[in-house]
């Protein structure tokens, strides 16, 4: 039974691969210690990225390991906040775990039912798909505004208890840089591992061959629409989740956050780190989070400096910064080696 | 027993008949040739049979059931397998992985979703006796789309012998190969067959010596009908279906 | 429950709304249909159209040209802005066309980033509002409804080039080249088209029908930011609707979505793209491709 969990975790943390786990543990050292060694609104940042990353993995569940773009995933964010939002403020909910389940439980549910809809269709049908229920949220949203206070959104004004600790006489920066960074870190990585779990398991290989070629797999006994449907389900959990975490960190939701915009730039963050690999969404995201930040502290026009820096990673590396990475060592491996022989 | 039959299938494309009013009764452990000229309706049938393309009327039965209007996954839970003549492989999986999607599909495990796929000792079992028979297993780790044609060819053939199908039907296993090549393939495909315990097969094919020497039974199709259906050696003294067919090739 | 006033009134404006809508769908199914490009910086090409419309306006009006030419000023504007259109195709588009379908929505989004900025360097973050209002070639009055005649002008001018568009590409060479791009890039290549040849002539025209579309717009709507986003939502309904790569279905998808966004305003502002997008969703579920499209892999 012991080998068993030694084995388990082995699928986890590749204890062979030696550089790959110091660097794991580096970092993660790094994420410890950073509310106390770095400035505020670094750990901020850093905090606002833990939240991002259950959605850009959720997000590549269906776009890396499904082959299904979606151009809408701002919905199930906007799940997710106003999930919690509506509970803190009309029903004096202070449990973030309950928010957190409520939000993930209503993301399955939006998931399964905008999901059945879209899955019959892929490529750029899928997108439009998935972006016209978006935009349908969206005026939903604005239409409605005695409940979801229309285009001004909603704020919060009361902190979540985290299991069922309250931090009230906190200031609200020190609640987020030294307890609340805590917590979203830890839930970051139960489900960091759970989806790599997912995409290791029985169903991720099923899930990459349909992908790779749905017709096949339909002839080798594989159901290919249930396969998206799956997919498409556990994307929305994983980012209606992070959307409940995002918001107690804006403090703030508006509904802007399904506005097709919002979507590109999940979208963005994603292909930027590298939509093949499973850490380039999280790059990507870390990287988009850091450069928006310093940005558009610098410069009123920070979206003509991203636009193109999107435009560069397009034409010039494909594979995002993982792929280019890869590629660069690669060069540089061969490099040595013509050294070595030379 | 009868394992399939197909009774009365027909599949128009426009005016053209591709597949045009045909019965057929499969039985376990027949080895069956496909064979006739371009545009006989033989990959058509293979279609309409596997249920990659509708049939405008008939009725299909494998297994003692109606599986006219199952989709594809269906009939291939029911034992139904087949390959493709232009090799349809998962491009960016690797040879091993692309197995064992197959084997996972067939002992039901796709819907694991926290179980490392790495750890199922009866998954990895099972994927390296399948790699191992086509002699594919020291290339493993390549990726589908890097591998040369003939592999590739292999490899589609593989996947569907890892999902253990009651029948299987192979669209021009050797097509794209060298003729020296095919006969090669062929033997390969008939050992490993032996060897997993898989007797029924049809195989569309063109090589005539091919056909007439690894098949004991020979459905001959012309213009979308079945020109002639028996054993090798009839088919052999057939007059017509040696003017049309070995007319042409010799 | 309307009278006849209303009706008609809402008709109009809907279908002038709608005839603006073609013009910027028609460059979107233009570049579609023969690029397989999906140009989300469509909407950004309106935008840079509205801007320029009002500059031009305001421009003609500081060196007195009578009111009367001002139609043929905004026009002349789009077509002067179509230059963006060659630059945008060499410099960004060519390098992807073999790219898959994701990379190049991407690279479309990121001009709709680039644009709005430009538009924010230029003409600043404030609204626009053109100095002449679209009255300036006065009005037709039928019963209580006030229908002004710039709006007729509109109208015909988007008829007219949709007329135009439809000949081009159903009975000129050109028109059979670019169809057969469509049908088959590869094909049409070894058969000795020049296929980059006639992807910057449909890409620029594309971009011109976007920047018309906006100029033309200018004496009605105020110039703001969010004008090149917004109007995408529009666009991506009306191909959507008409079926993606389809002219006719461009042109009654536009009139669909003018009339029920006429009908949206004139009932309940705030229903607006509630009520286009579930038509959208309805379409899409019944029948994917669209009234006039047809469904590829």
């Amino acid at each position: 039974m012991k080998i068993d969990i030694i084995k388990e975790v082995s699928t986890i943390i590749p204890f062979k691969n030696t550089r790959f786990t110091s660097i794991l543990i580096i970092l993660f050292i790094i994420a410890l210690i950073a509310p106390y060694v770095a400035p505020p609104f670094l750990t901020y940042i850093l905090l606002t990225f833990f939240c991002y990353v259950p959605i850009v993995i959720g997000f590549n569940l269906l776009l890396g390991y499904t082959g299904l773009l979606s151009f809408g995933h701002g919905l199930f964010v906007a799940i997710g906040m106003y999930t919690s939002v509506y509970l803190m403020r009309n029903y004096g909910v202070t449990s973030i775990e309950i928010m957190l389940i409520l939000a993930a439980t209503l993301s399955a549910l939006a998931g399964f039912g905008v999901g059945l809809l879209c899955i019959r269709y892929v490529r750029i049908f899928f997108a439009m798909l998935t972006l016209a229920f978006s935009m349908v949220f969206y005026s939903f949203l604005l239409k409605f505004y005695w409940l979801t206070g229309g285009d001004e959104g909603l704020g919060i004004y009361t902190r979540p208890a985290l299991l069922g600790m309250k931090f009230d006489t906190l200031y609200i920066m020190d609640f987020l840089t030294k307890v609340y960074y805590y917590y979203v870190l830890a839930i970051m990585v139960i489900l960091l591992i759970f989806m790599y779990r997912i995409t290791t398991s029985h169903f991720g290989i099923c899930l990459r061959a349909v992908k790779e070629n749905p017709r096949k797999a339909d002839e080798s006994g594989l159901n290919v629409k249930k396969y998206r449907l799956y997919a498409f389900v556990i994307s929305a959990i994983y980012t209606g989740i992070g959307g409940a975490l995002l918001v107690q960190v804006t403090r703030h939701v508006v509904p802007a956050i399904t506005y097709w915009t919002y979507s590109g730039e999940i979208v963005f963050m994603t292909l930027l780190g590298g939509f093949n690999y499973f850490t380039g969404p999280i790059i990507g995201a870390f990287v988009y989070i850091v450069l928006r930040d310093l940005i558009m502290s610098l410069t009123i026009y920070w979206r003509v400096i991203l636009g193109v820096a999107l435009l560069l990673i397009v034409i010039f590396v494909p594979g995002g910064l993982m792929g280019g990475a890869k590629s660069l060592s690669k060069l540089i491996i061969k490099k040595r080696e013509s050294y070595e022989f030379s | 027993m009868s394992l399939a039959e197909l009774q009365n299938v027909k599949k128009y494309f426009g005016d053209v008949h591709a597949v045009d009013d045909v019965s057929l009764k499969i039985n376990e452990n027949e080895q069956i040739s496909l064979i006739g000229p371009n545009g006989a309706g033989k990959t058509t049938l293979i279609n309409i049979f596997a249920g990659t393309i509708k049939l405008n009327s008939g009725k299909i039965i494998f297994m003692g059931k109606d599986i006219t209007h199952l989709p594809p996954y269906k009939r291939c839970e029911l034992g139904l397998a087949r390959s493709f003549q232009l090799p349809a492989i998962y491009p960016n999986l690797t040879v091993y992985d692309s197995v064992r999607a197959s084997i996972i599909s067939k002992l039901k495990k796709g819907k694991r979703f926290y179980s490392s796929v790495d750890l199922d000792d009866e998954v990895n079992k099972m994927t390296k006796e399948v790699l191992e028979l086509f002699e594919l297993y020291n290339k493993r780790d390549m990726l589908a789309i890097k591998l040369p044609h003939g592999d590739k060819k292999l490899l589609d053939v593989a996947c569907a012998f890892a999902l253990w199908p009651k029948l299987i039907l192979l669209d021009e296993p050797t097509s794209g190969v060298s003729t020296i090549e095919k006969r090669k393939v062929m033997e390969k495909i008939l050992s490993v067959s032996k060897e997993m315990g898989i007797k029924s097969f049809i195989i569309v094919e063109h090589d005539m010596d091919i056909v007439f020497s690894y098949s004991n039974r020979i459905i001959v199709m012309y213009e979308g009908k079945v020109l002639a259906d028996g054993k090798p050696e009839k088919i052999k003294e057939n007059a017509e279906v040696v003017r049309i067919l070995l007319g042409k090739v010799k | 429950m309307f009278t006849l006033d209303a009706i008609i009134g809402i008709l109009f404006n809907g279908i002038f709304y709608g005839s603006i809508l073609f013009l910027i769908a028609a460059g979107l199914q233009l570049i579609f249909g023969v690029q397989r490009i999906l140009n989300l910086a469509c909407g950004s090409f309106y935008a840079l159209g509205v801007y320029t419309g009002v500059t031009f306006i305001e421009f003609f009006m500081g060196i007195g040209l009578p009111h009367i030419y001002f139609i043929i000023a905004l026009i002349i504007a789009g077509l002067i802005l179509g230059f963006i259109g060659p630059i945008i195709e060499r410099g960004i588009l060519k390098p992807i066309y073999a790219r898959e379908m994701e990379f190049q929505l991407l690279a479309t989004f990121a001009l709709v980033l680039i644009f709005e900025d430009v538009i924010r360097f230029v003409w600043g973050i404030y609204p626009k509002i053109s100095k002449v209002s679209p009255v300036i070639y006065g009005e037709l009055r039928i019963g209580a409804t006030i229908l002004p005649i710039y709006y007729i002008f509109v109208i015909v001018i988007s008829l007219t080039i949709a007329l135009f568009m439809g000949f081009m590409i159903k009975k000129t060479k050109l028109g059979k080249t670019l169809r057969a791009i469509s049908d088959n890039r590869e094909m049409s290549a070894a058969l000795g088209v020049n296929v980059n040849k006639f992807y910057l002539l449909s890409f620029t025209i594309g971009t011109i029908m976007g920047t018309i579309g906006g100029s033309l717009m200018a004496p009605v709507t105020a110039a703001w930011l969010g004008l090149g986003v917004e109007i995408i939502v529009y666009a991506f309904a009306v191909v959507v609707i008409g079926g993606l790569g389809s002219m006719i279905g461009a042109f009654i998808g536009a009139m669909i979505v003018g009339v029920f966004k006429g009908l949206a305003i004139a009932i309940y502002p705030e229903l607006e793209v509630l009520i286009i997008y579930a038509v959208v969703i309805a379409i899409l579920i019944m029948k994917p491709s669209g009234l006039f499209g047809r469904i590829e892999e």
